[in-house]
């Protein structure tokens, strides 16, 4: 699907800290990941201002790992600040969907 | 009294010698720039110039950034030297200026990277 | 203090500068006008964090992927730039704060 973007934001931070949840991972990975999910314009310059971002509100914890090819890499997990914010993420996509969801069965 | 005059704390005393000495290091339209900037940012108010070291940094390394690039001072600071300091401060007409570097951000890279095509 | 002590003194800022010149020239280039608009904009990150080393490292990754400036971080540079900030004081509105904060000049 095309121009998700404007539609996009605000919930792909989220989405980056759920990917981050699920496992250690790097910029290049969550981007291909959200590539994969079907968010095709998502590129690692966004993803990679939303790590800065999570980093900055103390969110996540950054290990730098050597890598194969290049230089290091940067490797995000989240701590419990982190947690909690995807805890609260997920409480308030809850709340937005199922009142958006309501909207549109109220139209029958 | 002038701003200058106002600074008696020592450190800001070494952190301003140690500007002037980059400024020296730039060349004579860059310097003059410097010489207005300094001027205008200062006529902000009253106080002990501690804040706006930080925003003086930034302009100094603006032009030694723009200088080492062989830009004309116009074409950075634009012929309007007080509102760019206005801008600098986050004064009025502060947002207006962002969106223009903003433009200027993107113009120039699609010039250049034009050339580097071509 | 200045921006590029804070790159922890003269040396560190030439051994930064010395990356950005081994950058590919569209890399370069993308680089140097960046940060000649995050030196108007101001954000504290200049002197308080690491925002600059960090692109660099960034674009790094970029080159050892292969990919071109514009394909990692987008088209629209000066959007890339607001996002990395986003949410970050400036050092105009720290100046700006010094007055609301203490209204009157306070002489020491």
């Amino acid at each position: 699907m095309d121009d998700l973007t404007e539609m996009l934001k605000g919930t792909l931070e989220g989405c980056v800290l759920e990917i981050i949840g699920g496992e250690e991972t790097y910029g290049y990975a969550i981007t291909r990941r959200l590539n994969e999910l079907g968010f095709a314009d998502v590129i690692e310059g966004t993803v990679y201002t939303i790590l800065l971002r999570l980093e900055r509100n103390g969110l996540v914890e950054v290990t730098k790992r050597p890598s194969e090819v290049g230089p290091p890499r940067k490797f995000y997990a989240l701590n419990d600040a982190g947690r909690a914010e995807l805890a609260t993420f997920w409480a308030k996509w809850q709340y937005v969907s199922s009142r958006i969801d309501g909207l549109k069965e109220g139209r029958r | 009294m002038t701003f200058w005059e106002t600074i008696t704390g020592s450190d800001l005393t070494r952190e301003w010698k140690a500007f002037e000495a980059r400024a020296q290091q730039l060349p004579a339209e860059y310097r003059s720039a410097w010489e207005q900037i300094k001027g205008n940012i200062f006529a902000y108010g009253d106080f002990t110039g501690r804040n706006l070291m930080p925003i003086a940094d930034a302009a100094l390394g603006l032009l030694e950034e723009a200088s080492a690039d062989g830009q004309p001072i116009q074409e950075v600071l634009g012929d309007d030297i007080p509102a760019f300091c206005a801008a600098l401060a986050g004064g009025e007409g502060a947002r207006t200026y962002r969106d223009r570097w903003r433009e200027q951000l993107n113009r120039n890279v699609a010039r250049k990277l034009g050339r580097l095509g071509g | 203090m200045g921006i590029q002590d804070v790159i922890e003194g003269k040396k560190q800022w030439r051994a930064h500068v010395a990356r950005v010149k081994a950058l590919p020239p569209d890399y370069q280039i993308v680089y140097k006008e960046m940060q000649k608009y995050l030196f108007k904009v101001g954000p504290i990150d200049l002197s308080e964090g690491r925002l600059l080393p960090d692109i660099v490292d960034f674009f790094e990754e970029g080159v050892a992927s292969g990919k071109g400036v514009l394909q990692l971080i987008g088209p629209d540079v000066a959007a890339f730039c607001d996002d990395l900030i986003k949410g970050t004081r400036t050092y105009a509105d720290v100046y700006q704060e010094s007055f609301t904060a203490n209204p009157g000049p306070t002489e020491k």
